[in-house]
């Protein structure tokens, strides 16, 4: 808990100096496009991590904030202030009716479901043409208009910093409700239902708030990258999004706060490195994620968590019995 | 509370029936637990011990049949119902948090406790804070009282089966239980780690929990720990009374060992 807490600050501090030392608007994009994923991966992590459940449909969220943001700000000229909260609010709505129908379902059937809502939202999109604009998408979200005369790399600055405050913000909630009664009662659900219900935990109530408030973080994202690209299309349904956020959560270390933050700057910063090897940077993602899953199950977080753990004390305690840890 | 609720039997169990398709699990059970009372329950693998705990502990639901719970009707509600209000369970099968330490268990199980809005999740007040603190207190007093006090950091995978026994009493206690139901605390102790386990629920019984309801097949700790004893054998009752009664008891008997040649 107080590991987490100083190594979140530390890197937040970093993070406030970063536009200050870089010059540059390409590492400044990159950075933005980390916290972006930061974001992202935290909300995919409070449901895959606590409510242990596997969604393939987080995407939903992101593009409900998307394109609510994009919406309000086209057709009712609303200011990125206003509509990066409701983007969040509008995905947390969807939340609760998706989470009321999905987490009374359990493994493959969950993952299913989370899926077919994510799809069903993309096809809707794509097909509203009234409404969305179709296949066309969205562009010309507005800018704050703050940024009416600044330089680009004034604006890519503001751009940080704007996602970093969005980072503060998810990453304060989703550790306070980590280490709080309500992410206990959460966990317990997730790792057995026969306890939670025995010391009085409705286990539904405690899978849902986990549930929404992922929604609402991925919805935050998604406000915010409605402004930031200022084109909204179909495609932030679509599943290389979803893929992104997995392969983070994944690498970090679901079930741990740190652990998607450092998959987000990983995977985001690898993707970049990679660019040029274009079609064969998939299947090195494809052959990473596969190697993370058979040799540290719980990720680069677990990995570590484990090593301290066992360093101080009993080494000689069985390696093998270790090796059943968490699921 | 006036002096006739503090008379009447805390829990009661009237005409208690379940049947799985054809098969009766349990028929027509009738029995009472008073405050303050440990009451064991015994009887051969099968007789519906588990099937009974189940039933009044709302996992599942009784085909016929009242359980009542300090006055309160609680035949099938919600197994998170019945817990708040003041009656919680342990399980045959170990049921812990594998990942989390022992501590973590043990806090989990102060749920109630430290019940809070979500809105003070995010924005903490000074009572919130002070609920949690005083549930990681209680939390390491529970470990230290049930003797795991050296593990109070150990994930709970690496525990022995008699460390698992402890811990599962430990998060059954954390939910402050007016009754404390527990299936099988000593199953795979061996007699020694057994004898200890009985010291430990005596001294609970003086500390922390004075009704208690406990299923086992140890028949020297059920003797030694109950004031009253119920046996059961195919899903009926056979016979209840004072350990010593019961033990003499010609049915009982015959149930454990067999009919005598004539």
């Amino acid at each position: 808990m107080k590991f987490e807490r100083n190594t979140l600050l530390v890197l937040g501090l970093i993070a406030l100096a970063f536009p200050l030392l870089v010059g540059n608007q390409y590492l400044l994009h990159i950075g933005i496009m980390v916290l972006l994923y930061a974001v992202l991966a935290t909300s995919l992590n409070l449901i895959v991590g606590y409510v242990g459940e596997f969604s393939l449909g987080h995407t939903a969220f992101l593009g409900l904030g998307a394109y609510t943001a994009a919406l309000l700000s086209l057709r009712l000229g609303l200011p990125a202030w206003a509509t990066i909260p409701l983007a969040g609010v509008v995905s947390a709505l969807f939340g609760v009716v998706i989470g009321a129908i999905t987490l009374r379902l359990r493994g493959p059937y969950f993952v299913i479901i989370t899926l077919a809502f994510a799809e069903v939202l993309r096809l809707i999109a794509n097909n509203w043409v009234d409404f969305t604009n179709g296949p066309m998408g969205l562009s010309g979200v507005a800018q704050p208009a703050l940024l009416a005369d600044a330089s680009p790399l004034m604006a890519k600055r503001f751009y940080f910093y704007l996602a970093l405050g969005l980072t503060a913000v998810s990453l304060y909630l989703a550790y306070r409700f980590v280490y709080s009664n309500n992410g206990r009662a959460a966990v317990t659900v997730r790792e057995n239902r026969f306890v939670a219900q025995s010391v009085g935990i409705r286990p539904f109530v405690y899978a849902m708030r986990a549930f929404v408030l992922g929604a609402f973080l991925a919805g935050l994202a998604g406000g915010f990258y409605a402004h930031y690209i200022t084109f909204v299309g179909a495609n932030v349904f679509g599943f290389a999004f979803m893929v992104s956020m997995i392969i983070m959560v994944l690498i970090g270390g679901k079930g741990t706060l740190i652990g998607p933050l450092l998959g987000a700057l990983l995977v985001t910063l690898l993707t970049e490195y990679l660019r040029e090897l274009q079609e064969l940077r998939l299947s090195l993602f494809g052959l990473i994620v596969m190697a993370v899953v058979l040799f540290l199950p719980n990720g680069l977080m677990g990995f570590l968590n484990h090593r301290r753990e066992r360093n101080p004390s009993d080494a000689a305690d069985g390696a093998a019995r270790a090796q059943g840890g968490p699921a | 509370m006036n002096p006739t609720q503090q008379d009447a039997p805390l829990l009661t169990v009237e005409g208690l029936s379940k049947t799985f398709g054809g098969i009766k699990a349990v028929q027509e059970i009738d029995f009472q637990v008073n405050r303050g009372e440990v009451f064991g329950l015994i009887g051969p693998n099968g007789a519906g011990k588990t099937t009974c705990f189940n039933l009044i502990t709302g996992f599942y639901t009784p085909t016929t049949g009242r359980v009542t719970f300090q006055g309160h009707d609680i035949t099938g509600q919600s197994p998170y119902r019945i817990a708040r209000r003041g009656l919680v369970r342990s399980f045959q099968k170990t049921n812990v948090l594998k990942p989390l330490t022992v501590f973590e268990n043990v806090l989990a199980g102060h749920y109630l406790s430290a019940r809070q809005s979500l809105l003070a999740t995010f924005f903490p007040t000074a009572p919130v804070r002070a609920a949690e603190r005083d549930a990681r207190d209680n939390a390491a007093r529970l470990v230290t009282l049930l003797d795991l006090g050296a593990r109070m950091d150990t994930p709970a995978y690496r525990l022995s089966c008699g460390e698992l026994r402890l811990l599962e009493v430990a998060v059954a206690l954390a939910a402050r239980p007016t009754l404390l139901m527990l299936d099988e605390p000593a199953a795979g102790l061996n007699s020694q780690e057994a004898m200890r386990f009985g010291g430990i629920l005596k001294r609970l019984r003086r500390e922390q929990v004075p009704s208690i309801v406990i299923v086992e097949h140890n028949m020297s700790l059920v003797m030694d720990v109950s004031d009253r004893v119920m046996v059961m054998d195919f899903g009926r009752k056979l016979a209840e009374g004072k350990p010593a009664e019961v033990k003499s008891n010609p049915q009982v008997v015959e149930a454990y060992l067999g009919r005598a040649r004539a």
